[in-house]
C-alpha cells in the first residue's frame, strides 16, 4: 500500500495566500470603503486558476477524526467542539471537485455551549 | 541477498521523525496529512480510538486522562500511564504506536522491516532495552540503537565529507522544541563515543514562546487599555482571554522565527477585534524587537551555557581542546542562542546541518550501513490474510454532509485493526479495534468526490490485504434535482498573439448544478459610446482544450457602444459571473468596471441560442481561416491538406449563401441547423491543421528556447536561470502532448524571461528607444513626445537605464493604438 505522493505547493503561494485570509477578515471586522475586497477576490481567483484555494473554517464543528485541523482547545469541555478562531485558514491544491489539504488550517475550538454564552 | 536497514528514526520526546538512507542520500519522509516532517510523539486513546500525532497533541492539555504524551522519559520504569478509555499503558506500548505510525509516512509503500531509533545520551541499559522492545514491538524484526549526538554528529560528518575530525572532540548542543540536552563527542580508537552528558527535561522552545507572549506581548496589550489580569484571564481555562493566549502564542513562535533574520517583528492582531475590559477597542499591532526577545530568554540560553560548562570542567577540559558545538534542535535557529554560546563558551558554533532533522539523517546514515539480518520471518504476520471476509455498505453518491459506512466482517479478528483515512488529508478514524460489525461516519466534501483509504491492520500496522481498500463517495452527484455538466462550459476570448480565439474553462465536466463563479476579463479594444463596436462574451459547450468554433455554442451576451454610457477604454476589466440552474439555465453577468453599468442575460437550457447576424459573421471568418490555412499547406508541400481544406471552403461557400437567405427574426429551426454544419465544418480543419499547429508550437518553442538560452547565459540572473531550468525540466510533460496549446503556454513563459532580462539590457533599451524617437511624428501628444524624447536622451547620455526604460515605456503609450498593437487582428469577441 503506497501513500499518495507529497504536494509541493511554494511556499511564496502559501504566505500569500495567508495574508490574503488575513486582508479579507480584516476588511470584514474593520469595513472596506474602498471595496478592497474585490481585489482580494480577484487574487483569489488568480489563484485558484493556479489550482490552489484556501477554505475559512469557522464555524465548522470540529472532532478529533478531523486532520485537516490544527487546532487548539481554549475551555475545559472537550466535546461539541466549533472552530471559534481561525488563525490560518486550510489551504487545499486542486480542483473544487478533487483537491487536497496542502496547509492545515491553525485555529481555536471551543465547546459549543461556551461559544453559545458570548 | 543481504541488504542494508536504511531507515533511521528518531523517537523524540515531543516530535519524532523517519528518514532513510537511498544510495548515498538520505530522504526525511513527511506525513500524509499536512506534509510535516515531524509526528507529535503524542497517543490518545478517545472514545474507541487510538490516535497518534498531531490529533493526538490537541487533547494533550483538556483530556490528560486519555492522552499521553511525553512518555519517552519513562522509558524503562514500571510507571504506567493510565488512560480512562484503555486502561494502563506502558511507556514502551505508547513508544509502538509512535513507530508504527512513522512507518505511514514512508509514501513509497514499502516495509519498513527493521530501524536504527535512536536515544538519549542519558539512557541506561534498561531505558535502551526498553526501546528496542518498543521497536520489536512496533513490528520492526531488527532494531539497532544509536546515541542522538552520534547521530546529529554523524549527520555532520556526512554532510561535510572533507572535513577531518580524526583527533578530536566537539559539544552536541541540542536544544529542541521540548527538552535540552548537551553531550561531548570524542573519536576514540576512530569511534564515535558519547563522553558525558547534561539536560534539562523541561526546558525548549515551547517555554520560550510561552515567556515571549507573558513577558512583552501581554505587558504591550495590558498598557493599552483597562485590565485587570491580563495574564490570568488569558491562562485561565474560563478567562475571557484564554483564546487571546493561544492566538499569541501561536505569533510568539512567528514573530520568533521572524526575529532571526530581522532586528524587529510585528505581531498583527487586526484579524480579531481587541477590546479591553470595558469594551474600548485597543490598537492591535504589536511590535517586538530583536533585544527585546534576547532580554527575555537570556536566562535560559545561560542555563544552557553552565550545564556545557559543567561537563567542560567535568572532564578536566579547556574550550580550546574543542572544535566545535555542534547545534541541534528547532531553538538553535535563534542568533542569539548561537552568538550567546559562542560567546559565553569561546567555542566556534557550527551550524552546518539542519537542526530540526539532523538526529534522524543521522540515523539514516548509520542504518544505511548496517546490514540487516532479519528476514526469516519475512511477510510472516501476513499469512492470516485470506483469513477475514468482509462485506460493505454504504451509499456511493450522497447528498449529506455525512455518510455512514458498515461492514460485516468475519474470520479471526483478534489483535487486528481498521482505519479510515480522507485520502485528502481532512479526515482520519485513528485505529479502532475490527470486530464483527464496524460503523463510522465519513464527513464528506460538498460537491465533491471523496476517497477513502480502508485499511485493516495487525498488530504491527501491517495492512492485509481482504479484497476491498477504498471507499468511494460521491456527495452532490446523481441526485434527483441536480445534475452533472456534460461538458466543459467554456468562455471565447481572443488571442491577439496568434490571430485566433482561445477558451477559458468557466466550469468542469462533471461539475454539480447548480453552480456559480467568477472570472474577469479585459476589453480588447476601446468601445466607444454610441458605435456600432461591440464585445462578445460568448459562451460554449465542449472540451476547453479544443477550439471555440468546433465547440456548441451555449449563447452570446453582445454589449454595443450604444449600450454604454461613456467610451469603454481598453484594458478596462468586466467582472463576469457565470451561474447554471439544476435545469441548466446559463445566466451570464457582466459588470463593466469602466461604466459601471450591468448586463445581464439568461440562456435557456432548452432552446440553444444562434443569432444569425453572429452566425454569418463566424462563418465569414471560418472561410478566412481555411484560406490562410489551405494557402499554408499549399506552399509546405502538403497538398493532400490544402485539398482538403479546399473541399470544405466549398461547404462554407454553402453555408455563406444559407446564412445569407436567413432573416434576424427567422422563426424556423435553420439557424440551429446551419449552425451545426458550420461546427462540423469548424471540427474538420481543426483535425486537418492540429498537427501543423502542433508543428508549429513546437518549432517557435525551440526557437524561443534556444535564444533564451543564450540571452540567460549571457545576461541572467540566478533567478532567471533557475525558471529557464524549471520551463525545461517540465519539457516533457507538454513536447510529447498533443495540445498545442500547452506548448505555446511554455513559449510564452520563455518569452516572458526573455523581455525580463532584455528590458534591462542597455543596448536594447537603447535600440528601442531610437526605433521610437523614428516613430514621434505619430504620436498622440507631441509636446509630451519631445519632452518625453529630451528625458530620454540624457537618460541615455547618462547611461540611467532603468530611466530610460520608464520613458520607453512612457513613449509607446504615446503612440497611437493601430501602431502599438502587435498586429492587425481584427478582435472577435473583444475580450482578451
Amino acid at each position: 500500500m503506497s501513500q499518495l505522493p507529497v504536494i509541493q505547493v511554494p511556499k511564496t503561494f502559501l504566505s500569500i495566500l495567508n495574508h490574503l485570509y488575513e486582508i479579507e477578515k480584516k476588511l470584514a471586522l474593520h469595513g472596506d470603503p474602498g471595496n478592497a475586497s474585490r481585489n482580494v477576490e480577484k487574487i483569489k481567483d488568480a489563484f485558484r486558476e493556479e489550482g490552489v484555494f484556501y477554505e475559512d473554517p469557522s464555524g465548522q464543528p470540529f472532532k478529533e477524526t478531523r486532520t485537516d485541523l490544527d487546532a487548539t482547545i481554549s475551555g475545559q469541555s472537550t466535546e461539541n467542539l466549533v472552530v471559534a478562531e481561525v488563525i490560518k485558514p486550510v489551504i487545499r491544491a486542486g480542483l473544487t471537485e478533487l483537491s487536497r489539504v496542502v496547509q492545515k488550517g491553525i485555529v481555536v475550538v471551543q465547546s459549543k455551549e461556551i461559544g453559545d454564552e458570548k | 541477498m543481504s541488504s542494508m536497514i536504511n531507515f533511521g528514526i528518531d523517537l523524540g520526546t515531543s516530535n519524532s521523525l523517519i528518514a532513510k538512507f537511498d544510495k548515498g542520500q538520505v530522504e526525511v519522509f513527511k506525513n500524509p496529512n499536512g506534509f510535516k516532517e515531524s509526528l507529535p510523539s503524542v497517543v490518545a486513546f478517545r472514545n474507541d480510538r487510538i490516535l497518534v500525532g498531531d490529533q493526538a497533541r490537541i487533547y494533550v492539555e483538556k483530556d490528560p486522562k486519555n492522552v499521553a504524551s511525553r512518555f519517552k522519559r519513562k522509558m524503562g520504569t514500571t510507571e504506567t500511564i493510565k488512560t480512562q478509555s484503555a486502561g494502563s499503558k506502558t511507556p514502551v506500548e505508547l513508544s509502538a504506536f509512535v513507530l508504527k505510525e512513522l512507518r505511514n509516512f514512508v509514501h513509497s509503500g514499502e516495509g519498513v522491516r527493521s530501524a536504527v531509533i535512536t536515544i538519549p545520551a542519558s539512557f541506561d541499559t534498561v531505558q535502551s532495552n526498553a526501546t528496542k522492545e518498543a521497536g520489536l514491538a512496533a513490528g520492526f524484526e531488527q532494531v539497532l540503537l544509536l546515541q542522538e549526538p552520534i547521530a546529529a554528529s554523524l549527520a555532520y560528518a556526512n554532510k561535510e565529507r572533507g572535513v577531518d575530525l580524526r583527533n578530536s572532540q566537539w559539544i552536541v548542543y541540542d536544544f529542541g522544541g521540548g527538552t535540552f540536552d548537551v553531550a561531548l563527542v570524542r573519536i576514540v580508537e576512530g569511534e564515535l563515543t558519547v563522553i558525558d552528558h547534561e539536560g534539562d527535561n523541561y526546558l525548549g522552545g515551547s517555554d520560550l514562546d510561552a515567556r515571549v507572549v507573558e513577558l512583552i506581548l501581554a505587558p504591550q496589550i495590558a498598557r493599552r487599555g483597562k485590565f485587570t489580569d491580563l495574564i490570568g484571564q488569558m491562562k485561565s481555562e474560563s478567562g475571557k482571554y484564554n483564546k487571546l493566549w493561544y492566538r499569541l502564542l501561536h505569533a510568539a513562535e512567528s514573530a520568533k522565527i521572524e526575529l532571526s533574520t530581522k532586528s524587529s517583528a510585528e505581531v498583527d492582531l487586526g484579524m480579531v477585534s481587541l477590546e479591553d475590559e470595558e469594551g474600548t477597542v485597543i490598537d492591535s499591532l504589536l511590535t517586538i524587537t530583536r533585544s527585546e526577545l534576547e532580554e527575555i530568554i537570556k536566562d535560559a540560553v545561560d542555563s544552557t551555557v553552565e550545564m556545557m560548562k559543567v561537563i567542560i570542567t567535568r572532564n578536566s577540559l579547556r574550550s580550546e581542546d574543542l572544535k566545535f558545538v555542534l547545534m541541534v534542535g528547532g531553538s538553535t535557529y535563534i542568533p542569539y542562542v548561537r552568538k550567546r554560546v559562542e560567546e559565553l563558551m569561546g567555542i566556534a558554533v557550527n551550524t552546518s546541518i539542519d537542526p530540526t532533522n539532523a538526529i534522524a539523517v543521522g540515523a539514516a546514515y548509520f542504518a544505511g550501513a548496517k546490514e540487516f539480518n532479519g528476514g526469516a520471518q519475512a511477510a510472516g504476520s501476513r499469512a492470516g490474510e485470506s483469513r477475514i471476509k468482509i462485506r460493505t455498505v454504504f451509499n456511493r453518491n450522497s447528498q449529506e454532509a455525512e455518510e455512514t459506512f458498515s461492514a460485516k466482517v468475519e474470520g479471526d479478528l483478534a489483535g487486528l485493526f481498521y482505519r479510515i483515512s480522507n485520502e485528502d488529508g481532512s479526515f482520519d478514524s485513528g485505529l479502532k479495534a475490527l470486530s464483527a460489525r464496524i460503523t463510522e461516519d465519513l464527513p464528506l466534501r460538498e460537491g465533491a468526490f471523496n476517497f477513502f483509504q480502508f485499511r485493516i491492520l495487525d498488530g504491527s500496522n501491517n495492512v492485509l490485504d481482504v479484497g476491498f481498500d477504498s471507499i468511494q463517495i460521491a456527495q452532490g452527484r446523481y441526485s434527483v434535482a441536480g445534475q452533472m455538466l456534460p461538458e466543459d462550459i467554456c468562455l471565447v476570448t481572443d488571442d491577439v498573439a496568434n490571430k485566433d480565439t482561445r477558451l477559458k474553462k468557466i466550469f468542469s465536466k462533471n461539475g454539480i448544478l447548480p453552480t456559480k463563479t467568477k472570472s474577469s476579463v479585459e476589453v480588447g479594444r476601446t468601445i466607444t459610446k454610441g458605435s456600432d463596436d461591440d464585445i462578445r462574451i460568448m459562451v460554449v459547450e465542449g472540451p476547453a482544450e479544443k477550439h471555440s468554433s468546433t465547440n456548441k455554442p451555449i449563447g452570446v451576451l453582445q454589449i454595443t457602444g450604444k449600450q454604454i454610457n461613456r467610451d469603454l477604454m481598453r484594458g478596462t476589466e468586466i467582472d463576469l459571473t457565470f451561474e447554471v440552474s439544476e435545469s441548466r439555465d446559463h445566466t451570464v453577468s457582466a459588470y463593466l468596471n469602466g461604466t459601471g453599468q450591468e448586463f445581464s442575460q439568461v440562456f435557456k437550457g432548452t432552446a440553444r441560442q444562434v443569432d444569425p447576424r453572429l452566425l454569418a459573421s463566424e462563418v465569414l471568418h471560418l472561410e478566412n481561416r481555411i484560406q490562410s490555412e489551405a494557402e499554408d499547406a499549399t506552399n509546405n508541400g502538403r497538398q493532400d491538406t490544402a485539398d482538403k481544406l479546399e473541399k470544405l471552403l466549398g461547404k462554407v461557400h454553402e453555408l455563406m449563401s444559407e446564412c445569407g437567405s436567413l432573416s434576424n427574426d427567422d422563426v424556423t429551426d435553420d439557424r440551429y441547423k446551419l449552425e451545426d454544419k458550420k461546427r462540423r465544418v469548424a471540427q474538420e480543419v481543426f483535425e486537418l491543421t492540429a498537427s501543423k499547429r502542433l508543428d508549429t508550437a513546437k518549432a517557435a518553442y525551440a526557437s524561443a528556447k534556444q535564444e533564451v538560452a543564450v540571452l540567460v547565459q549571457e545576461s541572467g540572473n540566478d533567478r532567471e536561470r533557475h525558471q529557464l531550468r524549471e520551463v525545461i525540466a517540465r519539457e516533457q510533460t507538454f513536447i510529447n502532448s498533443t495540445n498545442p496549446e500547452r506548448v505555446e503556454n511554455a513559449t510564452s513563459d520563455l518569452e516572458r524571461l526573455r523581455w525580463n532580462i532584455l528590458m534591462r539590457l542597455p543596448e536594447f533599451l537603447t535600440g528601442m528607444f531610437e526605433n521610437l524617437v523614428q516613430r514621434r511624428a505619430s504620436m498622440n501628444d507631441q509636446t509630451l513626445g519631445k519632452q518625453l524624447i529630451d528625458l530620454g536622451e540624457r537618460h541615455k547620455s547618462s547611461k540611467s537605464w532603468e530611466d530610460l526604460r520608464q520613458v520607453n515605456g512612457q513613449l509607446i503609450d504615446l503612440m497611437p493604438e493601430t501602431e502599438r498593437a502587435s498586429d492587425g487582428m481584427r478582435l472577435y469577441t473583444g475580450i482578451v
